[in-house]
């Protein structure tokens, strides 16, 4: 059913005919909903049943799987809920250790486990639903947010080649769910090139006694440019602006 | 019986790899095979004012990385040219005197065109929190497979996992245990030592002894650098 769909589709079916697809940038997505599409576009081209994006949760000790949307969106599917309860640290601890892409089966004669045993980089790990077979990709995007890509089921045909493809684009999906996240928690703050420019300095170590004296200013100015670049920010105090700052990309 | 069969040849076909000299010999097959001709493969460490390149395996003839200097490969892994896993990699000819804007100056370019690197990529390599950079490039240019070289950007990013040890001078990036990291995570969210100190369940002291632990580790001069560095370095 699902293979017969993947085939008519255009573009799609360049693993049968050899073709070549076009390079994967990253296309702006443009919403959370056009990511959740092309995510089913590449499950649909891997024949898989399901799909998921999770983020791994910035808590270092023990990373968390936070679902960010599956083949059901905008609601989550039950799956990926117990994907995240129940295995999360499974696939938490190998994101964390390898880039490379991991799989299970739960049925060692389905047709996808059949195709996993092939594959030479991926690496085989417990199965973390039971009567599930899967495959997951970990990805990152700028600024270190760590995620992973997964696909669910029975039937999963891939190769070697083109498990490096779906890992691309998966990456590339990913890198447009991060900067639809970090656009959405934005608030299009106008900070000044002084403002930035004293917060530019704050990351490199400078104090604010620094800053007056490098910019020419009174300790005054530069910290009433602080304390408005903060506030822009929607930040509580300096550091979290600094943090801001460089996690949207506003400094370098 | 034939699932072991199988297994055994895939073992021999690619992936386990052991040594550095596994991994040069893994990068030159994958290189002639996306239409290559050198590989260059590095990790790029920072200090305050200067980068510090370290090669992990390369083919290039030694002469030319003395000709045109280790900083200009720092220049082009930090350069707009230089594409994560996921981006169309970036073409950066050197036979073209006027190919639109480019990071290298004309001796330079003539440099690297006269010692057979006429079309170079520069690819990002994410090595779960570490990461290297990888150079690839044709005597001849237009040889190159785009996408047998984003397969490569990817395969070579497991491989390296594979050996960690030879990113271990990377992994000087992240030298935080995972109490200074986590500090430092809440208080670039915006926390007071007090209110990390109740977070994790510990005293202020505590709070105050990792976060400068984390300072020192990072030669910083204050907190907002030391945030600042891990933010820079994805650790936090």
């Amino acid at each position: 059913m699902v293979a017969t769909a993947s085939q008519t589709r255009p573009g799609s079916d360049y693993r049968t005919t050899g073709a070549i697809p076009p390079p994967p940038k990253i296309q702006p997505a443009v919403s959370m909903n056009d990511a959740a599409r092309r995510c089913r576009i590449i499950a649909a081209d891997i024949n898989a049943a399901e799909c998921a994006v999770f983020l791994i949760g910035p808590s270092v000790e023990r990373g968390r799987l936070v679902p960010c949307f599956d083949a059901e969106y905008p609601s989550i599917a039950a799956t990926t809920k117990l994907l995240s309860i129940r295995s999360g640290e499974i696939i938490v601890k190998h994101a964390l250790v390898s880039p490379a892409p991991f799989w299970w089966s739960s049925n060692t004669a389905s047709a996808s486990a059949a195709g996993f045993r092939q594959l030479a980089w991926a690496v085989e790990t417990e199965p973390c639903l039971p009567g599930t077979s899967g495959l997951a990709f970990p990805v990152q995007a700028e600024h270190g947010q760590f995620g992973i890509v997964l696909f669910m089921g029975s039937s999963i045909i891939i190769d070697e080649p083109s498990l490096c493809d779906v890992h691309a684009r998966s990456f590339a999906l990913f890198g447009a769910v991060a900067r639809l996240r970090s656009s959405e928690h934005r608030a299009a703050p106008s900070i000044s090139k002084r403002e930035l420019e004293c917060l530019r300095l704050t990351a490199n170590g400078h104090t604010s006694d620094d800053i007056a004296r490098l910019l020419g200013l009174s300790v005054h100015t530069a910290n009433q440019y602080l304390s408005n670049a903060t506030q822009k920010l929607n930040a509580v105090n300096r550091m979290h602006a600094v943090a801001k700052a460089l996690r949207l990309s506003l400094i370098e | 019986m034939t699932t072991l069969a199988a297994q055994e040849g895939k073992s021999a076909a690619a992936s386990n790899l052991a040594t550095r000299g596994d991994l040069s010999d893994f990068l030159g097959r994958a290189c002639r095979d996306c239409g290559a001709d050198s590989y260059m493969l590095v990790t790029v460490l920072h200090d305050q004012d200067k980068s510090d390149v370290r090669i992990i395996s390369s083919n290039w003839i030694y002469d030319t990385i003395q000709a045109i200097g280790q900083g200009l490969i720092a220049v082009i892994a930090q350069s707009a040219y230089t594409t994560s896993a996921g981006l169309r990699p970036r073409s950066i000819r050197t036979d073209q005197a006027s190919a639109g804007p480019t990071i290298l100056s004309s001796e330079q370019a003539f440099l690297l065109h006269r010692n057979g690197h006429s079309e170079l990529y520069c690819m990002r390599l994410n090595v779960v929190r570490s990461h290297a950079f990888l150079l690839v490039s044709s005597k001849l240019p237009e040889r190159i497979d785009l996408q047998a070289l984003w397969r490569l950007q990817l395969q070579c990013s497991y491989a390296l996992a594979q050996i960690p040890h030879l990113l271990a001078g990377a992994a000087h990036q992240d030298p935080l245990s995972d109490r200074e990291r986590e500090c430092l995570l809440w208080v670039s969210e915006g926390k007071t030592t007090d209110e990390v100190a109740v977070i994790l369940g510990v005293s202020s002291n505590t709070v105050n002894s990792y976060i400068t632990h984390a300072i020192q580790k990072f030669a910083a001069s204050n907190r907002a650098m030391a945030i600042a560095t891990a933010i820079r370095n994805g650790i936090i």
